[in-house]
């Protein structure tokens, strides 16, 4: 037999530089934004010139001067975090733990609202409440009510749409944490003589409190970084919540760079505490863990009251689902939108002309285009990750772990203003085409794509890819023979997960777009500022075609995978 | 074949080998060869580094200092700065979740090695053909290994690990996976293939009835250290340390003061602080002033009478018995120490019974201090 002697440094070469290139990509991507941003909220001198004159903390002092916007952002997320817990809190308890009629479907269902995305209820909402045009108020009215019924344009209007849509969040949230409690903890007090409303009281609820706490905070951080709703509901009265003040200050003429910056950096530290907060009240202190195995709930007979809680989850699936996409049908087949039909009113024509509109044919080919290259090149570089953070055991992967999930702890909009920053200075010419977009998808999706794909990764024995080692497979042949063909189902829904992504990607796009490399999403949300709100109903539900075609395949194989998919 | 060719010379050597995990040791510097043919076992409770000396050896974990040599040559050598890949080390490897790759059928599981190897179709299919044969599982080629029983991926992890006659195999407790039945006969399945293939091979346990049966020479292995290397006879009947003797099979450990006053015949006498005295054999190990000793439960003989033997008979009081199908455990008031002795079940005590006990000297052994509490010491 043959005994190469190698000196160690060189032995895994292949394999080393496949690991350290890619990331030293990730972290390049990251990092080189975040740089930017933090340069552009400590530059206090001439905003017009680079790299800065002078640095300071003004910027910062300067938030002060926009109490309104602090405020706002206040008003909007607590209530919106109020009624997404509650609305949590009573479909999970109801789901889980009572013995309502179609508990198996509603649960499926429940995963709709989110994939919906909450521009596109926001937009359905916006043709529906509206004070002098909705069509809510045009019943209303028309039924002999004066004024208005109900005005979405308000802060408890945006509060409401974004509540509809991160309730399916708190769904999950709150019901893991109710399927995670063993019910021999219940049955026992029962068995000792205590009666079930003091079970409920001293048992249950103390159990369960860490976990709908968690939930709390992690649905505030997301309500705080929230962009779409608030973008579509509060601008036409001025209404600024924090992420949108940001993109105005960058939007207007002149910009505000160095303010903006300010006010994303201080979002971004305040949602950086809360989700630390959200791990710690998660991974200690609790004693009911969300990551702990599944029990069976023991589901409670609640006799009558099973038919109004019937009635209340259609009720919320009615809100969130089945009126916003019935509401942009409607708009779309209708030459002008309002609430009752006419014969001579409908017409098809909205779609052919979202289809031969050129800047609305051009923006979507751009996001089908940047969906597939996203996805394809996302699933072998976030594979690569995976496999570096989760495998490889190469020295310093734990901190290329911190690395890439980084930025699911920044919004998005605030990730692309460092990017915009960043990318503008680069010796390359690539600010204002696809190409920035593409960077910036792979950015901010990474930490989608690397969970997605780690997930089923460390569901596969480690020792099989070590056996094809001990067979005397170099690393390269065994990642094609054995790593890749095992790994192939994640793959295949990381690459769905991410094409989804990007194609209803709003946050980064709608400021890195340039006037050549339109994409969907913020097209639609300026068809909706620009023009008629039935081309915008056709556009937005030519999009969720697109992404409900993606979804079927997704939904097919993550079934049978039984892995969870993520976000 | 291999065996005859270099029999007698060492095929792997490990010396001074030492592996951390982070801060934390794993193996504490542990020596020993293996020679060609020989099949030698690693056995240990669980945690106590045999695990890990054999994926080093494998060139899966990467010790922090030492050398492994193989045919010589080193594969592994803190010294020297050498480490080879485990894909060019050699060897093949038989995992303890049998790892068969669920995307491939059970002739392309096997062909994997051949088909690295670069090997002609033709000759793949006639060396799967005749590896599967070996194993008698050639009726289930086209199977996928989600079709499989536990035993029957055994036998096809089997035949992967040898169909491309790598030098030496590795078995990283290839049977603790299967019931109590299979790992009986898969034993001895294992131990005839492997003199038919005339293969070196390493084997990592915990089961001290597999090491016994299976292996030439044994390594009992604690705390990352190495506590007795020796033929299965040798572990079983000369326990160097009390680790050994508890670890393996049921000893009774008895302490007390040396009287060499008392020593003769080559015999080293031990007084317990009760008083009473016991004679074993020193196996050249060192006399101390505190000594402890070896007797395994069979040993000891129960007998209503005294018996004609002047050394080592007692006569003591049975404290109870517990009935454990093929033999009885008779728990034994030794002058103030409790003894467990093992009696064949046929022939029942009575518990509260005077009776007198005897052992042969020859069977009562000297114990040396344990190589792990003696390193911390």
């Amino acid at each position: 037999m043959t005994t190469a002697v190698a000196p160690a440094g060189s032995s895994f070469s292949a394999q080393k530089l496949a690991g350290y290139g890619v990331a030293a990509i990730a972290a390049a991507l990251v990092l080189y934004p975040v740089f930017y941003l933090l340069q552009a909220a400590f530059d206090t001198g001439d905003p017009l010139v680079r790299p800065p004159t002078a640095y300071g903390l003004d910027n910062f002092a300067n938030l002060f001067n926009y109490p309104q916007i602090l405020l706002n952002t206040l008003t909007v997320s607590f209530a919106a975090t109020a009624m997404a817990l509650i609305i949590g809190f009573v479909m999970a308890w109801t789901l889980a733990r009572t013995n309502v009629p179609g508990r198996r479907v509603f649960e499926q269902l429940m995963a709709v609202p989110y994939s919906l995305t909450p521009l596109l209820g926001a937009l359905a909402w916006s043709m529906l409440g509206q004070p002098e045009s909705g069509f809510i108020n045009q019943v209303w009215r028309a039924l002999g009510g004066s004024d208005h019924l109900i005005n979405i344009n308000t802060p408890y209007g945006i509060a409401w749409v974004m509540a509809l849509f991160e309730g399916s969040v708190a769904f999950v949230m709150i019901a893991a944490v109710m399927k995670s409690m063993d019910p021999s903890l219940e049955e026992a007090s029962q068995v000792m003589g205590a009666s079930r409303l003091r079970t409920a009281l001293r048992i249950t609820l103390p159990l369960v409190v860490p976990g709908i706490l968690g939930a709390a905070i992690f649905v505030f951080a997301e309500m705080l970084g929230s962009f779409a709703v608030a973008l579509v509901l509060g601008l036409p009265n001025r209404y600024y919540v924090v992420t949108t003040a940001i993109y105005q200050l960058v939007q207007q003429y002149p910009p505000r760079i160095q303010l903006a910056a300010a006010m994303g950096v201080s979002l971004f530290a305040v949602m950086f505490v809360m989700l630390f907060l959200y791990r710690r009240i998660v991974t200690s202190g609790s004693y009911v863990t969300i990551t702990g195995k599944a029990f069976r709930p023991r589901v409670a007979d609640v006799g009558r009251l099973r038919y109004v809680l019937f009635g209340v989850c259609v009720l919320y699936l009615l809100a969130a689902v089945a009126l916003p996409v019935a509401t942009l049908l409607f708009a779309s087949v209708q030459k002008i939108a309002v609430a009752f039909p006419a014969a001579d009113n409908f017409t098809l024509a909205n779609f052919s002309t979202a289809m031969s509109m050129n800047a609305a044919r051009s923006a979507l080919a751009n996001s089908l285009l940047l969906g597939f290259g996203t996805a394809t090149i996302g699933v072998v570089l976030m594979g690569l990750l995976a496999w570096l953070i989760y495998r490889s055991r190469l020295p310093g992967s734990g901190l290329i772990e911190y690395i890439v999930m980084f930025p699911k702890a920044v919004p998005r909009l605030i990730f692309a203003f460092g990017m915009m920053w960043a990318w503008l200075v680069f010796p390359l010419p690539i600010y204002g085409t696809l190409w920035l977009l593409l960077i910036a998808y792979l950015t901010v999706f990474m930490p989608l794509g690397v969970r997605t794909i780690s997930g089923v990764m460390l569901q596969i024995d480690k020792s099989l890819e070590e056996c094809a080692q001990m067979c005397g497979a170099s690393w390269a042949f065994r990642t094609r023979t054995v790593t890749v063909p095992l790994l192939w189902p994640g793959l295949i829904a990381a690459w769905l997960l991410l094409f989804i992504a990007s194609v209803r990607e709003l946050g980064a796009s709608i400021l890195l777009m340039g006037a050549h490399s339109k994409v969907i999403t913020p097209a639609i949300v300026e068809s909706y500022f620009a023009t008629a709100s039935e081309l915008t109903a056709t556009l937005a539900l030519i999009q969720t075609l697109v992404i409900a075609l993606a979804m079927i395949p997704l939904v097919l194989f993550t079934r049978r995978l039984g892995a969870h998919a993520g976000d | 074949m291999q065996a005859t060719a270099t029999a007698g010379k060492p095929h792997i050597e490990v010396e001074n080998l030492e592996v951390f995990f982070g801060t934390v040791p794993a193996v504490r510097g542990v020596s020993f060869n293996v020679m060609a043919g020989e099949q030698l076992t690693l056995l240990g409770p669980s945690g106590c580094g045999k695990t890990t000396t054999l994926r080093a050896i494998a060139g899966l974990e990467k010790p922090s200092s030492g050398e492994i040599r193989i045919d010589g040559a080193p594969v592994y050598s803190s010294a020297r700065n050498v480490n080879v890949p485990a894909e060019k080390r050699g060897l093949s490897m038989v995992f303890q979740s049998y790892a068969i790759w669920p995307h491939m059928t059970v002739f392309e599981n096997v062909a994997y090695g051949l088909k690295v190897r670069r090997v002609g179709a033709a000759e793949i299919k006639e060396k799967v053909d005749q590896a599967l044969g070996m194993v008698q599982m050639r009726a289930f080629a086209d199977r996928r290994a989600s079709q499989l029983s536990g035993g029957q991926q055994q036998r096809v992890a089997l035949a992967r690990a040898f169909v491309f006659r790598p030098s030496v195999l590795l078995f990283d407790e290839p049977l603790s996976n299967l019931d109590a039945k299979l790992r009986a006969d898969m034993r001895i399945e294992l131990r005839e293939l492997q003199h038919r293939l005339g293969i070196t091979s390493l084997y990592v346990t915990h089961d001290l009835e597999e090491a016994l049966a299976m292996s030439d020479r044994i390594v009992v292995m604690r705390d990352g250290l190495i506590e007795q290397t020796g033929t299965p006879d040798e572990i079983y009947g000369l326990p160097r340390s009390a680790f050994v003797a508890d670890f393996v099979g049921s000893a009774n450990l008895v302490r007390g003061k040396h009287r060499p006053d008392l020593s003769k015949d080559g015999m080293v006498a031990l007084e317990t602080t009760s008083g009473q005295v016991m004679y074993g054999m020193p196996h050249g190990r060192p006399i101390h002033d505190e000594l402890v000793m070896s007797v395994r439960t069979v040993h000891f003989q129960l007998s209503p009478n005294r018996p004609g033997a002047s050394l080592n008979v007692w006569p003591v009081m049975v404290e109870k018995t517990v009935f454990q199908g093929d033999f009885s455990q008779v728990h034994i008031d030794w002058g103030g120490t409790r003894l467990i002795a093992r009696c064949a079940a046929m022939e029942p005590v009575e518990a509260g019974a005077a009776l007198f006990m005897m052992v042969e000297p020859r069977r009562v052994v000297l114990l040396a201090p344990d190589a792990a509490s003696e390193s911390s010491a």
